[in-house]
């Protein structure tokens, strides 16, 4: 018997995630649990899964619709996905493992592989801040720069010192421009009233 | 060119006439400020000092040449003032007559950087960058007191100094730790005090600060596009993506069989993306690249709002401010603005503004944190 387009997405679902519950199939397909546990019972009775601990598996008729041509609705796109996500867990295990000599793979590759990033708490946080004593190495060439110049341009400064005024008071420690301060309105009504001012009137011109 | 004793030749980059800029230097003191921004991008150098009641853009192109190393080769590009550099036995073109000559060779320039950081193929990255670097810089005008020995100057505070540094490339396997502490040590060098700043967030303080420093800033430069999502002034996400103006220019270039560096010269000098129909070949084709960037990155923008778990409650719609060289065709805000009405970002978007200076933006943005820094000293 042929299967419907809601079995097949079952099929292709159970597929994708290997083994899996009835609820995360509900979650991916729709319907009721209840209609989900019925076409599911019905798929293992045609011997399409399987059933253990709770979880659906693909049984060997699943495995022979989803390689079988003529099949329809099956998601062609979502095999080859399936192969080659198990190539690749294939190939990064080799990688891993060359004669049996463990090799080192870096935390980088394994979330691209797995996609599993490492909890928050476990990160590890590097200091950045060191000095690097950096040589000039420019000292060794010859220039006619300095004679001919820099390109320079100038321009009004206008209200720069309201914008360094305002940016200074945002970062007071405990100041009245913080995303914490700005619940009970707006801090620093003043600097921030005439400056938004000047940069309209600034626009306008 | 007459040589120290140890052989190293006399007035490279800056101390050529040392006294002279101390002079300079000590006729200008009480006009000049305290504090500079600099923007360290692939395409330009460009510093920012605040000098009375003006904003004062020193740039250089951050291009180079190759050209055959003879006394009379030398002595023409003097004569016609071209900027050169020589290293051993070999003689650099650098600046804007670069690309010239790279057009007229029908060849590409060279560039000490390269997706926004210390170019890793290019062996003469580092001098090359420190010297454009000093010759925008220059020493600071205020130095630490004491004797100007190194061991001095890494215990008094110099100058301060932000420099612009590019966000961590979603789409690109490379670090800027390099980049930036490799700028940072040489800056201290000089006698300054260097202090990092991201190139999106410099934009948000040259740019935004009418709006409480909240909103978007976009740097579209010559090998990158940063991002950077200010609230109240406090980054909420930044990042980069590694194609740019230099992507469409090899794009383009593929395309069309023409040579990047003329690719380049036709997009800054006549590109007009506001056009519709009777296009160059090559026009299509930079359309074409201009809509795929631009799509790229907004993309990108919205998969970091995916990721971003606490976003704060921003009540108003927010302001993008566009910038930087790429972003310099005419037409580039309505493409963008086009772009984004149909991609649409999970907030509300108020205005789509190019920066009132796509170019200078990025150094007075970090020319305003510099000098917030110093007025607290």
């Amino acid at each position: 018997m042929a299967l419907t387009g809601t079995e097949a997405d079952i099929i292709n679902c159970v597929a994708r995630l290997r083994l899996v519950t009835k609820d995360q199939i509900r979650r991916q397909v729709g319907f009721s649990l209840e209609y989900i546990g019925f076409l599911c019972r019905d798929l293992i009775r045609r011997g399409y899964l399987g059933f253990s601990e709770g979880h659906y598996f693909l049984a060997k008729d699943g495995i022979k619709t989803l390689l079988a041509e003529e099949t329809p609705k099956i998601d062609r796109k979502l095999i080859k996905e399936v192969a080659e996500e198990v190539a690749r867990q294939i190939s990064g295990e080799l990688k891993r493992t060359v004669r049996g000599i463990k090799i080192p793979v870096s935390v980088r590759e394994i979330i691209k592989e797995t996609g599993f990033e490492t909890p928050p708490g476990e990160r590890i946080k590097i200091k950045t801040d060191f000095d690097l004593p950096v040589e000039d190495e420019s000292l060794a060439l010859e220039s006619n720069i300095d004679k001919i110049g820099t390109r320079v341009e100038k321009e009004k400064s206008d209200d720069m010192d309201k914008t360094v005024r305002l940016f200074k008071e945002m970062h007071k420690p405990g100041g009245n421009g913080l995303a914490s301060d700005r619940t009970g309105g707006h801090g620093l009504p003043s600097v921030r009233q005439s400056h938004r001012q000047s940069h309209k009137k600034g626009r306008k011109r | 060119m007459t040589k120290t004793k140890d052989g190293k030749p006399e007035g490279n980059g800056l101390p050529s006439d040392r006294q002279s800029h101390k002079r300079e230097i000590e006729g200008l003191k009480g006009k000049i400020q305290k504090g500079k921004g600099v923007d360290i991008g692939t395409m330009f150098v460009k510093c920012a000092y605040k000098e009375g009641d003006e904003i004062v853009f020193k740039s250089q192109r951050n291009a180079f040449f190759d050209v055959e190393h003879t006394d009379f080769t030398k002595k023409i590009l003097d004569n016609s003032k071209v900027k050169y550099i020589i290293k051993e036995d070999n003689l650099y073109v650098v600046g804007d007559e670069a690309l010239q000559f790279a057009n007229m060779f029908n060849k590409d320039t060279r560039r000490p950087l390269s997706k926004g950081v210390i170019s890793p193929t290019e062996k003469e990255a580092l001098p090359m960058i420190e010297l454009l670097i000093k010759s925008v810089v220059g020493e600071p005008a205020y130095k630490p007191e004491g004797n100007g020995l190194p061991s001095d100057r890494q215990s008094h505070k110099g100058e301060i100094v932000y420099f612009s540094v590019p966000g961590e490339p979603l789409d690109a396997d490379f670090n800027v730790l390099y980049h930036i502490k490799m700028v940072e040590g040489f800056l201290k060098t000089l006698g300054y005090t260097p202090k990092p700043i991201n190139e999106g967030h410099a934009i948000i303080l040259s740019e935004l600060a009418g709006e409480d420093f909240t909103g978007m800033g976009l740097s579209f430069g010559g090998g990158m596009v940063n991002v950077c999502l200010s609230f109240m002034s406090v980054p909420i996400f930044k990042f980069s993506v590694a194609k740019s103006g230099d992507w469409i220019d090899q794009q383009v270039a593929m395309a069309v069989d023409e040579t990047a560096s003329r690719v380049s010269a036709i997009k800054e000098s006549s590109l007009d993306l506001s056009k519709e129909g009777d296009l160059s070949k090559i026009e299509s084709a930079l359309s074409i690249y201009y809509n795929h960037l631009i799509e790229y990155v907004i993309e990108n923008i919205k998969q970091e709002f995916a990721k971003a778990r606490r976003l704060p409650r921003i009540a108003n719609p927010i302001s993008i401010i566009l910038s930087g060289g790429t972003s310099l065709p005419k037409g580039f805000s309505g493409r963008f603005k086009q772009i984004l009405d149909r991609l649409k970002l999970p907030i509300p978007v108020g205005s789509v503004r190019m920066a009132c200076q796509p170019l200078r933006s990025v150094a007075k943005g970090a020319l305003i944190a510099a000098s917030a820094d110093e007025s607290k000293k």
